[in-house]
């Protein structure tokens, strides 16, 4: 906790608080990169489950690439915000909850690109792995849970 | 912009329902933002064939995908009226607001020339400059549209 504070009394921290340039870009930003990351694994997702009509397997894990693009855009500007606020945000329920959330999303994330570009070398159909699916369909569930608690973190708790 | 025109949106009973309980708005914000993830995601998978980060794609697909933007802008557009109508003067001569309303008007133009116009590439492998660029202008308006969208609230009068 004490870590915390110091990070919140640094004049960075008072930048975003304080500054227009700040809160307001970070938060802005932290949306587009979720609509990246979260947009786009859904569409894997959607892809691997068949409820689309099948894109060539090749591009899956490339969409991946994308949607990590985006959640390091997410996980960038998450930190600049956390760090001006920090003491109070680990004390919030529901931002635990998101970062759980956030989390399994990530790691789901990072091991579907890292199987699916295995599978594409040992020339197995992306298509036919029952795995992938699965995982695929934890990280939807887990990147909507994120997003439904990141909102609700204004609404829930002191901190705004 | 003559956003005041609608200030008596305010009166009605929709209005009276959005800002009725705790409830309402968050859990309409809520979906505002799962819906925005589905409509980007196919945003991006049809962008990407126009700039050519991937060409053998069935125009099938696109279209099915074109299905679920589509939806997921219908979901947006009644939630974001709901909104409007839940907090009226939050929107009214408000900067972001009225820019996001710019930017989604020139999206749906440039969605509107890769129809009319670019549309046919994607029975081929074809990628040409303007398709380029239209691919990476909607990616550029919609980002621009999210930015709006989250800075109403610093804004607001």
């Amino acid at each position: 906790m004490n870590f915390l504070a110091t990070l919140e009394s640094t004049a960075f921290s008072e930048w975003v608080l304080t500054s227009m340039l700040g809160f307001p870009t970070l938060i802005a930003l932290h949306s587009v990169g979720m609509a990246i990351a979260a947009g786009l694994s859904i569409f894997v997702s959607l892809y691997l489950n068949g409820l689309l009509s099948r894109l060539a397997q090749e591009h899956l894990p490339r969409l991946l690439r994308l949607a990590m693009l985006g959640f390091f855009l997410n996980l960038v500007t998450g930190l600049a915000l956390f760090v001006s606020r920090g003491a109070d945000y680990i004390t919030n329920v529901t931002f635990l909850i998101k970062m759980s959330l956030v989390l399994i999303s990530a790691i789901s994330l990072g091991w579907l690109r890292h199987h699916l570009m295995e599978l594409l070398t040992s020339s197995v159909n992306l298509y036919e792995d029952s795995l992938s699916r699965r995982v695929s369909l934890i990280s939807i569930a887990t990147w909507v849970g994120a997003i439904i608690a990141g909102r609700l973190i204004a609404y829930v708790g002191t901190l705004y | 912009m003559y956003l005041d025109k609608f200030a008596w949106l305010t009166d009605t009973a929709l209005a009276e329902w959005v800002a009725s309980s705790a409830v309402v708005w968050p859990m309409l914000e809520c979906i505002h933002f799962v819906s925005l993830c589905f409509f980007m995601g196919g945003l991006f998978v049809i962008d990407l064939r126009l700039i050519g980060f991937y060409r053998n794609v069935h125009s099938a697909m696109i279209k099915q995908v074109l299905y679920i933007v589509l939806a997921a802008f219908s979901v947006n557009f009644f939630t974001g009226i709901l909104f409007f109508a839940g907090n009226t003067y939050k929107y009214i001569d408000n900067p972001a607001f009225e820019l996001k309303l710019l930017l989604i008007i020139t999206a749906g133009l440039n969605a509107l020339f890769y129809k009319l116009r670019l549309s046919h590439l994607l029975d081929t492998t074809q990628v040409t400059g303007l398709s380029v660029f239209v691919g990476y202008f909607s990616l550029l308006l919609w980002a621009g549209v999210i930015v709006c969208g989250r800075m109403i609230t610093f804004f607001a009068r």
